[in-house]
């Protein structure tokens, strides 16, 4: 045989072999975007006959069974909101921190160790310590704030990282020239490094709201309530969230069946709460994006 | 009096040393280029000069570096206020994500400059002393990346010249240029020479041998030769030296 | 080998080639001379026109090595130094066809051998040959003392010369039927005398190439320093010099 039809067949083979693997990349894709559809799609079928004006702002009434949801809408907001303005000043500084202050020294390889692990502590962990600090300790009882620090602690890791890998991923020539410039690492965070990284930090803020919507566990022992026909007058007091109520209306209650669709209206909300964040996270943070550029 | 003065300059990364007793001085107005292999330590030796090595975890220096007589390296020195003397200009264009404008603007408001009408006369002058002015007279409040990378890299240099440095480092400026906006650099370096004390590393030869007065050749952390330009391209004293610029070398 | 290298050796066989062109032009000439030989000193007026074309590719050579090569240092110095070997090689062979067409204008047979001793152009010629070869030699050797110690033998060449003219006058108050041999003879002398002129010219230039040292207008004292290993005041290279624009006039 000669080389050039050698040669040739390698070739063929190596074509081949690369249409197979981007044929299963291309499935495993679509499989990705098929299983949301097919989620969000079932949500949004069960549940759209529930949705109206009424189930949105109305107070719930026969144990949830039927009325609206409106207390564990706000409920679930004041939580986001609460749990976003305690973990995202901390979580940001401190990733500041550990990423344009401190030395690469053990002790930063211990935050990190640390920060990982926290992140992997199960979300009920962390309503058993929230319920021990915050409502008993601090006697705080069940409220909206000690919800609101509990759900932050949750979030904290992830906003740390998310801060750290956007502040890794800006060059260190920025940095560079700017202290090269005779700027004090202050200003060169201020100036420079926070406005490039605001896109991705806010990707961070994305995925913890994301996060913190959802839960259920830390909220169970140290806000929610199960069933409340008025709105809170203060942080100090308990509220309904949207997860809960989910859950309490799908395992509890006279007659779960004929809930059965307030839950899935429930679930819709829920879910379009979370995606209208996303979608006004990336509007920020394409907003940010541009204005640095252009800045 | 020599501008800059470098003394038995031992530096450390950890347990390396990068530099073995490195003693050499440079003169006002005059470009002196750096070159030699890949980690021979020219650069390192650069950033000493307007301590940018400070920021490496780990390193240590010994020996006297001095600009004008005065030790940079003394106790009272303040890091920020010696690197306003010494400009730096780095490898890869560097611009801010900002205006055109604020780039060239950021030294001066960084040290605490209020006036804009001052602020504007500087961007303005550093502009045109970096060859850029009349590229960018009208698009100063358009984003720094909109720029091409020549003409970023040479407002990288209008911004180190914005806060009137009088020494000014390059650290392979145009390496990452095509040839013609390597030639622009080159020409406003020679330009620059008249106002500025230039050091610039290169690992293109002709480059060093364009735009210098004096050529030093470093290896593996030691000051091989250091001598004119001209005698160094034409006439090495040292064989390593013509090993390397020839190409003959290892 | 590098590439480079490969370049700079072929280079170096095609000047070498052309040397051993010229040399053999300068060794049939003198043997043209000496027996007054026509027919040989036809063959060295056709053979000069090889060594114009060696001359041409020689160059050409040259220029696209520093075009494509950007030589500096040591292959900068030989590559100055080779172009200007060469237009002195091609210099060389003129003088030779120059020789050779003085023998084509002779009319009698043979040159009166008493007078050939007294002029001794038979050791002016030889002379003249051993510094072509030692030219040739150095370079082949790298060796600049080698290429110094042709200095001292273009000495003997100009003395030479210079008593030729009252022989030669005092041969045609003498011999007034050979007055046109005469004068051709003290031409020939002259171009002899030239060729080893340009013989320290290569020579100079090997010393460039390989020291660095310009040795060219410098003086008979500097040379003769030079060959004695003393480097007395040459080591400054005129591109260095700050004067450079002025060039140091010529020694008379």
């Amino acid at each position: 045989m000669s080389p050039e039809t050698k040669t040739g067949h390698v070739g063929r083979s190596k074509r081949r072999n690369q249409a197979i693997a981007f044929g299963i990349f291309r499935v495993l894709g679509f499989v990705v975007i098929a299983i949301l559809f097919v989620i969000i799609g079932f949500i949004v079928i069960k549940g759209a006959g529930a949705i109206s004006w009424e189930f949105l702002t109305g107070m719930p009434s026969e144990g949830g069974a039927s009325g609206g949801i409106f207390p564990a809408i706000v409920g679930t907001l004041c939580l986001v909101a609460g749990s976003v303005l305690i973990s995202f000043p901390i979580g940001v500084l401190s990733g500041i921190y550990i990423n344009e202050y401190a030395h690469n020294n053990w002790v930063v390889r211990f935050i990190r160790i640390m920060n990982n692990n926290l992140s992997s502590i199960p979300s009920v962990v962390f309503g058993l310590f929230g319920m021990s600090l915050f409502v008993n300790t601090l006697e705080w009882g069940d409220s909206i704030i000690a919800g609101s620090f509990t759900l932050a602690l949750l979030a904290l890791p992830l906003v740390i990282r998310t801060t750290e890998e956007a502040l890794k991923s800006i060059d260190d020539s920025f940095r560079q020239g700017s202290l090269a410039l005779g700027a004090t690492k202050l200003q060169t965070i201020r100036r420079v490094i926070l406005p490039m990284a605001y896109p991705n930090i806010i990707t961070g803020l994305i995925l913890s709201i994301g996060r913190v919507s959802g839960e259920t566990a830390p909220i169970l022992f140290t806000v929610a309530a199960s069933f409340l026909s008025h709105l809170p007058g203060s942080i100090f007091e308990p509220v309904m969230a949207l997860p809960y109520h989910l859950y309490v209306i799908s395992t509890s209650g006279t007659d779960i069946e004929a809930s059965r669709t307030m839950a899935y209206g429930t679930a819709l909300v829920l879910v379009a709460i979370v995606l209208v964040a996303n979608l006004v996270a990336n509007a920020l943070r394409n907003f940010f994006g541009n204005k640095v550029k252009m800045n | 009096m020599s501008k800059l003065a470098a003394k038995d300059i031992h530096f450390y990364y950890g347990d390396f040393e990068a530099l073995k007793g490195i003693t050499m001085e440079m003169t006002a107005h005059t470009v002196t280029a750096f070159i030699g292999p890949s980690g021979c330590g020219k650069s390192t030796f650069l950033r000493l000069f307007n301590r940018m090595n400070d920021l490496v975890d780990g390193s240590r220096m010994t020996g006297l570096l001095s600009m004008d007589g005065e030790d940079i390296y003394a106790r009272n020195i303040q890091v920020d206020e010696l690197r306003k003397k010494v400009g730096m200009v780095f490898q890869r264009p560097n611009p801010f994500p900002k205006s055109i404008f604020e780039n060239v603007a950021y030294g001066l408001r960084v040290n605490g400059v209020k006036d804009s009408g001052f602020i504007a006369s500087r961007v303005e002058a550093s502009l045109r002393a970096a060859a850029l002015w009349d590229e960018v007279k009208d698009k100063l409040r358009q984003s720094a990346f909109s720029l091409s990378g020549g003409q970023q890299q040479r407002l990288c240099i209008a911004r180190a010249l914005a806060i009137e440095p009088s020494v000014v480092l390059m650290d392979e400026p145009a390496s990452a240029l095509d040839p013609i906006s390597t030639a622009k650099i080159e020409e406003l370096i020679f330009e620059l020479k008249k106002d500025y004390t230039i050091v610039i590393v290169t690992h293109n030869m002709q480059q060093a041998a364009r735009v210098s007065d004096k050529t030093a050749f470093f290896y593996l952390g030691e000051l091989i030769e250091y001598d004119d330009t001209k005698k160094i391209f034409l006439n090495p004293r040292v064989e390593a030296t013509q090993n390397y610029i020839t190409g003959r070398f290892g | 080998m590098k590439h480079q290298e490969k370049e700079s050796a072929a280079l170096r066989k095609n000047i070498g080639d052309m040397w051993s062109l010229v040399q053999s032009q300068l060794v049939l000439a003198g043997e043209a001379l000496f027996s007054v030989n026509k027919d040989q000193a036809t063959e060295v007026i056709t053979r000069e026109k090889r060594v114009n074309a060696f001359e041409l590719l020689v160059e050409s050579d040259c220029e696209n090595y520093i075009a494509l090569f950007n030589p500096v240092a040591i292959d900068l110095r030989l590559m100055l130094s080779l172009l200007k070997i060469n237009t002195n090689l091609e210099r060389i062979a003129d003088f030779a066809e120059g020789i050779a067409r003085y023998v084509m204008a002779f009319e009698k047979p043979a040159i009166d051998p008493e007078l050939l001793l007294k002029l001794r152009l038979h050791s002016m010629y030889d002379e003249m040959l051993e510094m072509f070869n030692l030219t040739r030699l150095s370079l082949d050797r790298e060796d600049s003392r080698l290429a110094g110690s042709i200095f001292a033998k273009d000495d003997v060449l100009d003395e030479i010369n210079k008593a030729a003219t009252p022989i030669l006058a005092d041969h045609i108050r003498n011999h007034p039927d050979q007055v046109m041999e005469c004068l051709y003879l003290l031409s020939i002398i002259r171009k002899i005398e030239r060729v080893g002129d340009h013989c320290n010219n290569i020579a100079e230039e090997i010393v460039f190439y390989l020291d660095a040292k310009i040795l060219k207008h410098a003086g008979t004292a500097a040379r003769e320093a030079f060959w004695r290993g003393e480097d007395a005041g040459v080591t400054n290279c005129r591109i260095l010099r700050e004067d450079s624009d002025t060039p140091v006039p010529p020694e008379s």
